[in-house]
């Protein structure tokens, strides 16, 4: 099972190794806010210093990749619905949900290796972080790698066209943003946004990197975030294992 | 039998819009037993139902009831075991648009439960049978149709399974392709391996294949080699054309050389044995009934005549 997990993984590697060109182009968006945007935020933090600006910011433009990124993920899968790929791959001797989880562990290296970039161009602009928050954010950007391209895959299985799976993401994408606190801090929001976002998986993501780059470990919004996405990352997994099945009518 | 399928059914639960859905049952019934070492066709037109029922076969989809084993194991119980023993190449082709040829062959290995090197050396293999080491290092996506065709077949064969199933394996791909892929699949026989494959020509059904069902609206509607099936209609077929159908039909099922009559789109089709020397009597009869001929041409039955019989349609024109 994880020998198949592993090959598939190995798989998609190599695509994204002799097209490389895709994921360069999606970090440019959350650079972009880095540079552009964090500097605005220095007008609402307490002594106006860019530093802790980007202690807010950066956690939100690295849950930007996660949640832009990952989500469209499983665009790819829709037209192997149609080719025939998922088809031959279900018949095949793999281990049905290594198909998903291959295709997910890649997605979370992305993310991984974006969230470097990210922070190595957050450390440039003066933000200066421990090792330990570094690590922990790393392990959090995964686990919400985890929950979003699951999710993802699961979506591309279940709803098989592109027009439908885009005007889907998007009707989801601004509400989830919006209400996370991703853009502004939502201690800032009125009482009833804050309790409607309290249901965000994403609020809580986006609060538990704060606290982490903060240096709060003790801050219970972590505990939370993990153990909401992994539990959030088996579920939709379980989806998009179970809506394979159902390609077959 | 290393198939052996009985009342499979089949009924898809289609979405219509608007929240409405609808039954469709793409197949009604069949029994099939397919031999070892057998080429095996499932001829019928577009919709007939040849897809679903090989996906059946191929544990892709689940039989709404009806039961079939495959090598000796249940096609629903033990699935796993029966994944082990075939090759599936899908109508749609199944392969990775963007990854080169070799790495989906070598990958396919390794899933099968090869090592690496065992993968490398298979895929060295299958390439070189299939003549696609030169192609091999290019994406997909840039090889023509026949060399995709070929690569998918590769793929099917990975595991050396003693059962393949081809669904439409030559659609789409030209006279010289479809020939080479024709003795390609005689060589797997040869090899001891058994084949399973759909397609709508005739000509394929006839030449490729060791038996046949014939499949229409998910029924079978005939079985048996393509000699024995072509025999139950006639040696030769008269195809007539002319103003008074119905009368010339009359006229002709009361000669005593005549096994049957089928009208189909204008013309009249008389089966006969022996045609050669019976066209004389039949051609005096005509005349002697006072019936005008606009054209007349004698041909040897195939297996559209066999369709025909059993539907009342074409095959050409049954889509
Ligand atoms: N997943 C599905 N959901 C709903 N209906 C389906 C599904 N798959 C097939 N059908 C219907 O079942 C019938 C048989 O389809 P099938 O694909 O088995 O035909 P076929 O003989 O392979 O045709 P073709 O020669 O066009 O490939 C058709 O009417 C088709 O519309
Ligand atoms: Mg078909």
């Amino acid at each position: 099972m994880f020998r198949h997990t592993m090959l598939f993984l190995g798989h998609e590697l190599g695509t994204l190794r002799r097209n490389p060109a895709w994921p360069i182009l999606g970090i440019m968006q959350p650079v972009l806010y880095l540079l552009l945007f964090a500097p605005l935020l220095t007008s609402i933090t307490p002594n106006g210093t860019l530093e802790e600006a980007l202690v807010v910011f950066t956690p939100a433009a690295l849950m930007m990749i996660a949640l832009f990124g990952s989500m469209f993920a499983g665009f790819g899968m829709i037209n192997e619905t149609r080719n025939g790929v998922l088809e031959r791959l279900a018949v095949s001797q793999a281990w049905r949900p290594a198909i998903i989880l291959g295709r997910v562990a890649k997605d979370m290296i992305m993310l991984v290796l974006q969230s470097l970039v990210i922070l190595g161009v957050a450390a440039l602009m003066g933000l200066r972080i421990g090792l330990p928050a570094i690590g922990l954010m790393l392990l959090l950007m995964a686990v919400t790698g985890l929950f979003a391209a699951n999710l993802s895959y699961g979506l591309a299985l279940a709803v098989r066209d592109e027009n439908g799976m885009s005007q889907i993401v998007q009707f989801f994408l601004l509400p989830l943003m919006l209400l996370s606190g991703l853009m502004l801090p939502m201690s800032v929001a009125p009482d009833w946004m804050q309790t409607a976002a309290r249901f965000n998986p994403l609020y809580h993501a986006v609060e538990a990197g704060r606290a982490m780059f903060a240096g709060d470990y003790s801050d219970t919004t972590i505990p939370i975030a993990f153990g909401l996405f992994l539990v959030l990352g088996v579920l939709t997994l379980t989806w998009s294992v179970r809506s394979l099945r159902k390609l077959a009518g | 039998m290393i198939i052996e399928a009985h009342d499979l059914r089949k009924t898809f639960v289609a979405r219509r819009g608007r929240g409405r859905t609808e039954e469709v049952e793409a197949v009604r019934g069949i029994d099939l037993s397919v031999g070892e070492g057998e080429i095996f066709a499932c001829l019928g037109p577009n919709g007939a139902g040849k897809t679903t029922t090989v996906r059946m076969l191929a544990t892709f989809t689940v039989p709404t009831s009806g039961t079939a084993r495959v090598a000796g194991f249940d096609v629903v119980k033990e699935a796993a075991k029966v994944r082990e023993k075939i090759g599936y190449v899908g109508q749609a082709g199944g392969i990775d648009d963007n990854a080169p040829g070799r790495a989906s062959l070598v990958m396919a290995a390794r899933i099968a439960g090869l090592s690496r090197a065992q993968a490398l050396a298979r895929a060295d293999e299958l390439m070189a049978a299939f003549s696609l080491a030169e192609i091999a290092d290019r994406p997909v996506k840039t090889l023509s149709g026949g060399q995709k065709r070929r690569f998918s077949l590769a793929i099917g064969l990975v595991n050396r399974p003693p059962l393949v199933f081809l669904d439409e394996p030559t659609t789409g791909l030209d006279p010289q392709n479809r020939a080479n892929l024709w003795d390609e699949i005689r060589a797997l026989r040869d090899q001891g391996t058994s084949v399973l494959l759909t397609t709508h020509y005739l000509d394929e059904a006839d030449a490729l294949c060791d038996r046949l069902v014939i499949v229409d609206h998910g029924r079978i509607v005939a079985e048996g080699t393509a000699a024995e099936l072509k025999k139950e209609v006639a040696g030769d077929v008269v195809t007539l054309r002319l103003d008074d159908l119905a009368a010339a039909r009359a006229l002709l099922d009361a000669e005593p050389y005549i096994k049957e009559t089928q009208e189909e789109g204008g013309s009249l089709r008389a089966y006969l044995d022996d045609g050669e020397h019976n066209l004389p009597a039949l051609l005096r009869a005509l005349e002697a009934g006072g019936l005008a001929i606009r054209s007349i041409a004698l041909d040897r039955a195939t297996l559209d005549d066999v369709f025909l019989k059993h539907t009342g349609r074409s095959l050409r024109d049954a889509a």
